[in-house]
This record gives C-alpha cells, structure tokens and sequence, in this order.
C-alpha cells in the first residue's frame, strides 16, 4: 500500500501493513461506533443494526488486504455498511411484503413500547417522515443531517455527483418539512 | 438541524445497557471466526487442482484398464474357449475375428515337424499304411 501523508488513517494503514489483525482491531475500534448509527437509522431496529454492523466488519476483514491507501477508509466503509444496512431492508421488504404506504405504520409497530426507542412525539414524526423518503434521499438526507458528512464524500460513497447529492438532499428536507407540517 | 428548524435536533435510538463495551470484542470475534473458516476451506482449495488430476488419472486408467479387457484378442479367445461352438450365437460368431482366431491356433495347436525324418522313413510309413504313393503324385 502506498501511504498519502494527508490522510487521517494513516496510522492505521502503517499498521496494517505491518500487522493486519492489530490494523484491523484499530479499524474497528474507530468506525465501529460511527457505522452502528449509521446503519441504525436506516434499518431502525436496533437488533437488524448490529447484525449489519456484524456482516460490514466481515466483509471489510475479507477485503482488506486489497485495500489501497489511496482511497479513503471512511468512505470504504461507509459504502459496505450502506450496502449492508440495504441489503438487509430488501430482505426485510421481501419477506414482510411492506410496502412504502406501510413503512409509517411498521415504524410505529417496531418502535411503540421498543426499549431501544425513546423519541417524544416530535422525533417519532420526524423517524416517521425519513423512513417515507426514497431510499437514495434517505441515505443522503442522514449522512447529512446526522453525520455532517461532505458532498464530495458522499459521492465516493454513493458513486453519484455532487450536484445530484445537493438536489437530493434538497428534495429531501422539502419533503420532511412538508410532513411535518402536516401538507 | 443545520438547514431548518422545522426538523427536531437529537437522536431517539437507544441500544442496550453497554452495548458498545463489548461491541469490538464482538465483531473481532466474528472476524476471527471467518478466517478460521477461511483457512479450512483454503486447504481444499489447494488441494482441488491436485485431487481433479488424480480423479481424471483414475477414470483414464479405469477406462483403459476396461478398453484392454473387452477388447483385447486375448481376452475374445479366452472368452470363447470355455463354450461349445454350437452354443455360440450366430451374432457372436459374426463379431469374432477369424485371422486373430488362426492366428491363436497357429500359435498354440499345431505342434513343430519334429526333425530328422528322411524320405525313405516316409515311403516306409506309407508302404506300412498301404498308402498308393502314384495316387498322390496323380493328386499333387
């Protein structure tokens, strides 16, 4: 791997190189936090979360080795766990035939009298408008919104244009306000 | 939020009582798992290239092995021989080659003129026979 002195995980690359499990426990101990919540605002349970938090760190362990520095591990990770978190609301619409008209009211099922869930009403609405958002505006309006993510990083991670990721974002927060205020 | 005030700050998720304590330790448990899997299954792989040449050199042996006893003339002679000539079938008697067939009996039925036999010992044996010698010269 060739090491870019301007980037934040160099220590972890220098340490992979040298040795790739204490590399990766450093890769873990970073992101593991980040990635959870990531992922948990998109699938909303908090069990589907940790499970696609599991299968991220997998399937980051097996690639890993072909990682190039040159690259940025934070997007590189955020892409798998996206596709993860993804993956599993497929699955889950699959097997549950939950349709986007049902998603208010099975994120009403999943969260009423849910340990892990303690909104007041304000945030039950607002998880209610996000999870009606399409899916890519979703992705885009919570790396925004909650991880203060940058457009440019965002379009590594979701191979889309900056411009698209602005507009998206956009629509994104129009549409929440609309709900919200009740249009 | 950064762009409307419309939308609540904070974030209404909970996890479970020290869910990220032992949240590492887990996933490089999982990891370690994987590899462990990963190494098992590395052994076959080596091994594959190896065990299909081994498999392709068994099944080519096996077929030659079978191509030399259906079809070698030794084997169609040695087959033949324990059975009557009246019990062969007709389709059988089709495919046995007559040149190998003489050529086995050549080989192993018709004993060597044993030596040192002059003519005056075979007009003797004739004559012994009553054998009319003028009658096969007529022949030849």
């Amino acid at each position: 791997m060739r090491l870019d002195h301007r980037n934040p995980d160099n220590d972890i690359f220098d340490l992979l190189e040298t040795d790739i499990n204490k590399g990766f426990r450093l890769v873990v101990e970073r992101y593991s936090t980040r990635l959870y919540w990531h992922i948990r605002r998109l699938v909303i349970l908090h069990e589907d979360a940790d499970d696609a938090l599991q299968n991220t760190f997998v399937n980051a362990w097996r690639n890993v080795s072909n990682f190039r520095s040159e690259s940025s591990l934070y997007t590189w990770l955020y892409a798998i766990a996206t596709n993860e978190a993804l993956t599993l609301i497929n699955k889950r619409t699959r097997n549950y035939a939950v349709s986007i008209d049902d998603l208010g009211s099975w994120f009403a099922n999943s969260t009423e009298g849910s340990t892990w869930f303690d909104g007041d009403e304000a945030q039950i609405r607002l998880q209610n408008a996000i999870i009606r958002l399409p899916e890519k505006q979703r992705i885009v309006f919570n790396l925004k919104y909650y991880d203060d993510m940058t457009y440019e990083d965002m379009s590594k991670i979701l191979k889309t244009s900056v411009g698209a990721l602005k507009a998206s974002y956009h629509h994104a927060v129009k549409k929440i306000e609309n709900i919200l205020s009740g249009i | 939020m950064k762009t409307s005030d419309k939308i609540p700050p904070g974030n209404p998720f909970k996890v479970p009582e020290k869910y990220f304590e032992g949240l590492n330790s887990r996933i490089i448990a999982s990891t370690v798992e994987v590899q462990d899997k990963k190494n098992k299954s590395g052994l076959y792989v080596r091994l594959k290239p190896f065990l299909a040449i081994a498999a392709s050199v068994a099944v080519l042996a096996l077929l030659t092995y079978t191509g030399m006893i259906l079809f070698s003339p030794r084997s169609e002679s040695a087959l033949l021989s324990g059975i009557p000539v009246e019990e062969y079938p007709e389709t059988i008697l089709n495919e046995i080659d007559i040149l190998t067939l003489e050529g086995n009996l050549v080989l192993t039925e018709i004993p060597d003129i044993e030596p040192g036999i002059n003519e005056k010992e075979i007009i003797d044996y004739l004559v012994l026979e009553n054998i009319d010698v003028n009658e096969i010269q007529e022949q030849l």
